[in-house]
């Protein structure tokens, strides 16, 4: 539901503690962050900074130890009971011996969703990827990149108004990730989902995002939030622009700055 | 393949004069009437030959197939054996997935029952076979029944431990997946752990149905028996036929091999998906 003043994501003092054998690791402290409904949110940051444990958190797959998290206002495993969000994974988790087709009908087979409208629905996601040419396939006969969209149109699937995304394009090629950037904004701005994104890439955090979450490690921390005021339609030109090489910069600055290394060395 | 074939076949006929050889020579110091005259020459005749010479082979494998259905034939006593190796290997399919699904369903269960399993794989079956016939038939279980069983008993094993690795085999991402569904236990273990599993389950019943093959075998063998080739294994051995062996042998071979070549079918028809790919 848009309009209502509920942000779509909210963190207060959010803490995660995983406790080992080797002792305790502190995967998130203190986290602040609200993200608006419609906002696409992008997280990056160093290895290890808590990107992932972040979404899990927000998708109930894993519990707080500390803090207050709410995702479109309610509890996350609330928000997980009404099926809430689609959760597109940093590998594409494709079921193997589904075609295609079958596996963006996965989610909608688990849901029981109407059967009348199932296939069409599917078939509506994959064009939407741009994959209506291997409903029938199996995914070992995908690349890798077709595989993620797969997945991308199978967490669109049941039309869930937060998307949460973990290094979607993280094992594509250049040229394949920037199409793919392309075919998301566009997405995102048809659908008006909220979506929270992972990522390494500052390029890409940049042009697809309205804001950029910038963290550090050890312990995991939120360093910086930077606004992304880049006008749309984004496209090639985008990239080119001297405001998207200075909010590039910036992003930079103070992922070095969470690195410890100096502002301009 | 084939070259190693036509390797193993040439390299057959000497070897088969040179382990013959020592036998004719010796029948014919005893004067035995052969029909030949050199050791050379009696080694492709003798009557039970250490290793049978082609045309002995087939001729005795031509007049031990006919006819096909007659209970002393090889042939129908193939069947018999087939029958209860494949029974059995029905109720180790289905005591082996029901095992899987508890040890995975339940640690406490995969806890209490697993070395009593590992303890049940390591009692021989020779051993076995005689005092569980004898059992059986205090409760009127007689004839091939007993067979299957004890071929069940040892083949039900792999099956266990290998749908059980197959329904543990998902990715943690894809549990994860169905968890941000809501899926309940069971659309996880129907839509998931299971499909998951069937390469497993294949590649465990190959090695169960062989494993079945011997069972019943070695139960026939063992047992009280009035037909299988393990009955006749055990009669052509008393009768030191070599030749009649060598035919039953071949027989048993080919059982195994159509065993094993019906399971993969089967295989290619439940996994489709994997028609194709490279491993
Ligand atoms: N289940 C877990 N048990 C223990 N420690 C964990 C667990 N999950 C994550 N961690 C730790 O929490 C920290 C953050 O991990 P996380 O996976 O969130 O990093 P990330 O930012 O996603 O890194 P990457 O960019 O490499 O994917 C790491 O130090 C990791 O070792
Ligand atoms: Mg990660």
């Amino acid at each position: 539901m848009r309009g209502t003043a509920q942000p779509a994501v909210h963190l207060k003092d959010l803490n995660m503690v995983f406790r080992g054998a080797q002792g305790d690791t502190v995967a998130l402290q203190d986290a602040n962050l609200d993200i608006a409904q419609g906002e696409f949110v992008s997280l990056i940051g160093p290895s290890g900074c808590g990107k992932t444990t972040l979404l899990r958190l927000m998708a109930d797959l894993i519990t707080p130890t500390g803090g207050e998290l709410l995702v479109g206002g309610k509890s996350p495993a609330l928000a997980r009971q009404e099926r809430a969000y689609g959760y597109v994974f940093q590998s594409p988790a494709l079921l193997e011996w589904r075609t295609v087709l079958n596996n963006v009908l996965l989610p909608l087979d688990v849901m029981n969703t109407p059967k009348a409208t199932r296939q069409a629905r599917a078939h509506e996601m994959l064009k939407l990827v741009g994959l209506e040419g291997f409903a029938g396939r199996y995914p070992w006969q995908l690349s890798g990149g077709m595989q993620q969209r797969v997945s991308i149109a199978r967490a669109l699937a049941f039309d869930p108004a937060l998307l949460l995304m973990d290094e979607p394009f993280g094992a594509l090629d250049e040229i394949t990730r920037e199409h793919l950037n392309g075919e998301l904004l566009r997405l995102w701005q048809e659908t008006g989902k909220t979506v929270v994104f992972v990522t390494h890439g500052i390029s890409e955090a940049v042009f697809l995002s309205t804001r950029v979450v910038v963290m550090t490690s050890r312990p995991g921390k939120i360093e910086g939030v930077v606004d992304i005021d880049l006008p749309y339609p984004r496209n090639v030109e985008t990239r080119e622009s001297p405001r998207f090489f200075e909010l590039a910069t910036r992003v930079r600055e103070l992922l070095r700055r969470g690195h410890g290394f100096d502002a301009d060395d | 393949m084939i070259i190693v074939a036509a390797l193993a076949l040439a390299l057959y006929w000497p070897l088969m004069l040179w382990v013959n050889a020592g036998a004719a020579q010796r029948s014919l110091d005893n004067g035995a009437e052969l029909g030949c005259t050199t050791a050379i020459a009696c080694a492709t005749q003798l009557r039970n030959p250490v290793l049978p010479a082609p045309a002995q082979l087939g001729n005795s494998l031509r007049a031990m197939s006919v006819p096909p259905l007659a209970p002393t034939s090889v042939p129908y006593n193939t069947l018999i054996t087939a029958g209860e190796t494949v029974v059995g290997l029905l109720i180790a399919s289905v005591l082996g997935i029901g095992l899987a699904v508890a040890l995975v369903g339940s640690r406490a269960f995969e806890r209490v029952t697993l070395p009593w399993l590992i303890a049940s794989q390591t009692v021989p079956v020779i051993a076995l076979a005689p005092m569980l016939a004898v059992v059986l038939g205090q409760y009127g279980v007689q004839g091939w029944l007993p067979k299957a069983l004890i071929a069940a008993y040892i083949a039900f094993f792999p099956v266990a431990v290998g749908v059980a690795a197959g329904l543990r085999s998902p990715d943690p991402m894809q549990e994860d997946l169905l968890t941000t569904y809501r899926a309940s236990g069971w659309q996880t273990f129907w839509k998931l752990r299971l499909p998951a599993s069937l390469p497993f389950l294949f590649t465990s019943l190959k090695v169960a149905a062989t494993a079945a093959l011997i069972g019943s075998i070695v139960a026939e063998i063992s047992t009280i028996s009035f037909s299988g080739l393990g009955k006749m294994l055990a009669e052509n051995s008393r009768a030191s036929d070599t030749l009649a062996l060598w035919v039953i042998m071949l027989y048993g071979a080919g059982l195994g091999i159509a065993l094993v070549a019906v399971l993969g079918l089967l295989e290619r028809l439940v996994t489709p998906w994997r028609a194709g790919q490279s491993r």
